[in-house]
């Protein structure tokens, strides 16, 4: 594979982002997780990526954060061209009912989990949404599958009308 | 930052494959053979070190033989005493080739069934006969995929039966060796259940449209008369090696298969025409009609109903088209220049019997299979073959249909690698299993295959082809 597709945890609090980092370190060994702790470094961070060639698969962002709030990252995002395929999740619990509106009308949010969050739950959802990215913009989804929904994606592949060579 | 990727080299090493016999003056190979040569070097470097798509590189054949070959082209314009050059009629015509329509009308059906969840309609009331033990469950997979590959691409049956069986992988203990035996038995029985028909998978295009370069016509009930019989015990063995390999500890799986057969009139249209197409496949030999001709059916109802629309048309996969064109009009000028008959007669074939030559172009396809393309390796080596048969060199009762057939159905039974084919390349990336798992499982069946594919061609095929 030519490029990564990375996971992005943006979170300001260090413990909160140690929790986070030890649920997803089961996707690590394909989806390499990078962290910020504000917008800007996330921000920073996402062209970094980009520059060299990789894609941002996946974003989990907090809401309030020091600076830009998550919601208003994620809005940004949604308006990049190279950003607007990334799924996007907000993990919070303290985003009110205007944020959230906003969040899932103009940033296309893909996701919402509330803190405190269960392991299972992040990695179902996770593993869902990577799912779903992997499907509608790779055409080789074969390197994803034994981390994520290998049933979806064996569906996904006898639909796109797999050959013989 | 690389400049030089090991594809730059790959692409050098074919143009300078191709370059050198325009130098050299080889004893016994005409001039056109020394072209044909060149462009047998580049597409076989190309086709096995892949700097480019394999579709991609037999379009390159096409164009190469046009340029090079055809009377119509730059070198060879007159009719000479060895070379009597092909019109470039002859070269791009391969795209329409009857076998290529046979696949073309497949692929529609494979299609609309996918669409219409056909395929795994079929399967779930195929599955229920065969219980909830594991042992018949394996059984009833292998035997369900190897029918629907016969029909449909061998890699879209594996990723539609991967989904029948992750959920059952799913709820067996992780321990249980019952998990690797079912990840196997899919693409196992896709790759082998693809031999049964002329449409199943593309190495058995190449076969046919080769023989038919040589006037002899296959209709789909001989081939699957001829190749029927061989899936069956090889499937059966394979099943029962997997078991002995992967022995379940588990005694029951759950087994739920949920779905009903979609009853609106388009899909009612489809499994009719379905049903309709195989049925006078299978029966060609009763009425006489070519299959490429019924393919034609399939392919012109599902486009006036619409079901066949305009984005489905474009989403055939017409690069499979293209990779078997591209090698059966290699085939045409390897025989048509004596490039072929000059690789056959510098060996000595005389020290060989027929048994060992059954033997050695059966491993020699299995083993070239496992690492290359299934089309790829039968290509290669049919033309070969079809020379050491009609050259003579190979003595009496050396068949033509015979060796194609074992060069054929031999490319199929690679099954060692991740890489060997793409139902392989699904089964490991489930993670279910390791590459040891797949190269011990498929190592024995390539052997069994090896030892069968000769047996048939002793004793079975000579009985049928005579």
């Amino acid at each position: 594979m030519d490029h990564k597709i990375y996971i992005l945890i943006v979170e300001d609090e260090i413990e909160v982002m140690d929790a986070l980092v030890k649920d997803l370190e089961d996707f690590e060994t394909v989806f390499p997780i990078e962290t910020a702790n504000d917008a800007n470094e996330a921000e920073e961070v996402i062209h970094y990526i980009l520059d060299h060639g990789h894609k941002v698969g996946l974003i989990l962002c907090d809401h309030v954060l020091p600076g830009k709030n998550g919601v208003d990252l994620l809005i940004e995002l949604q308006k990049n061209e190279d950003t607007v395929r990334s799924k996007k999740v907000l993990v919070t619990g303290q985003a009110g009912h205007e944020d959230t509106i906003l969040a899932i009308n103009k940033a296309d949010l893909d996701h919402y989990i509330a803190k405190p969050w269960t392991e299972k739950e992040l990695i179902d959802v996770v593993r869902g949404q990577l799912t779903d990215y992997v499907i509608d913009n790779e055409k080789n989804m074969l390197a994803f599958m034994q981390v994520l929904d290998a049933e979806k994606i064996s569906e996904a592949m006898r639909k796109h009308k797999m050959t013989d060579h | 930052m690389k400049i030089i990727s090991k594809d730059h080299v790959s692409v050098l090493i074919g143009v300078i494959g191709f370059i050198i016999p325009f130098f050299l003056t080889i004893p016994g190979l005409s001039e056109a053979g020394h072209v044909a040569l060149s462009i047998f070097i580049i597409a076989a470097i190309f086709w096995m070190l892949e700097p480019v798509p394999i579709y991609a590189t037999s379009i390159m054949v096409i164009l190469l033989q046009v340029f090079f070959l055809s009377k119509q082209g730059l070198l060879f314009p007159e009719i000479t005493a060895e070379y009597s050059p092909n019109a470039y009629t002859d070269f791009i015509g391969t795209l329409a080739n009857p076998i290529i329509i046979l696949f073309l009308g497949g692929f529609v059906l494979a299609d609309s069934a996918v669409k219409y969840d056909l395929d795994k309609n079929l399967t779930r009331i195929l599955l229920k006969p065969f219980g909830s033990k594991p042992k018949f469950i394996v059984l009833g997979l292998m035997v369900v995929t190897g029918l629907l590959s016969a029909f449909m691409s061998n890699t879209a049956t594996t990723a539609m039966m991967m989904t029948v069986i992750l959920p059952i992988i799913a709820k067996t203990n992780a321990s249980d060796p019952l998990r690797i035996g079912i990840a196997l038995s899919i693409p196992f029985a896709a790759n082998i259940g693809g031999i049964a028909t002329p449409i199943g998978t593309p190495p058995n295009a190449v076969v046919i449209g080769a023989l038919s370069n040589q006037g002899i016509d296959i209709a789909f009930t001989e081939w699957m008369v001829l190749a029927g019989p061989l899936v069956i015990i090889v499937l059966l063995v394979t099943w029962l090696v997997l078991l002995w390999m992967f022995k379940p500890e588990t005694d029951t799986i759950p087994m739920d298969l949920k779905g009903t057969f979609q009853k609106n009139p388009s899909a009612m249209l489809v499994y009719l025409v379905f049903a309709t197409t195989v049925l006078l496949w299978v029966t060609e030999s009763l009425h006489g009609i070519g299959s490429s001709i019924i393919a034609l059916i399939p392919v012109t109802v599902l486009a006036l109903t619409g079901i066949l629309d305009k984005d489905g048309i474009r989403q055939l996969p017409w690069e499979v088209l293209w990779l078997v064109a591209g090698g059966i009009s290699l085939g045409i000028s390897m025989e048509s220049t004596g490039l072929a008959e000059w690789i056959i007669t510098n060996i000595e074939w005389s020290i060989f019997s027929p048994v060992l030559m059954i033997i050695i172009f059966s491993l020699v396809a299995i083993v070239m299979s496992n690492f290359l393309s299934n089309t790829v390796s039968a290509t290669l080596l049919i033309p070969l073959a079809v020379s050491l048969a009609t050259s003579g060199v190979a003595g009496e009762g050396f068949s033509l249909v015979l060796i194609s057939l074992v060069i054929g159905v031999s490319a199929s039974l690679a099954m060692m690698l991740p890489i060997s084919t793409p139902p392989n390349a699904i089964a490991i990336s489930t993670g279910t299993l390791k590459t040891g798992h797949m190269t011990r499982a498929g190592f024995v069946v390539g052997i069994f295959g090896l030892l069968m594919v000769t047996l048939y061609a002793l004793f079975y095929w000579p009985l049928i082809l005579n």
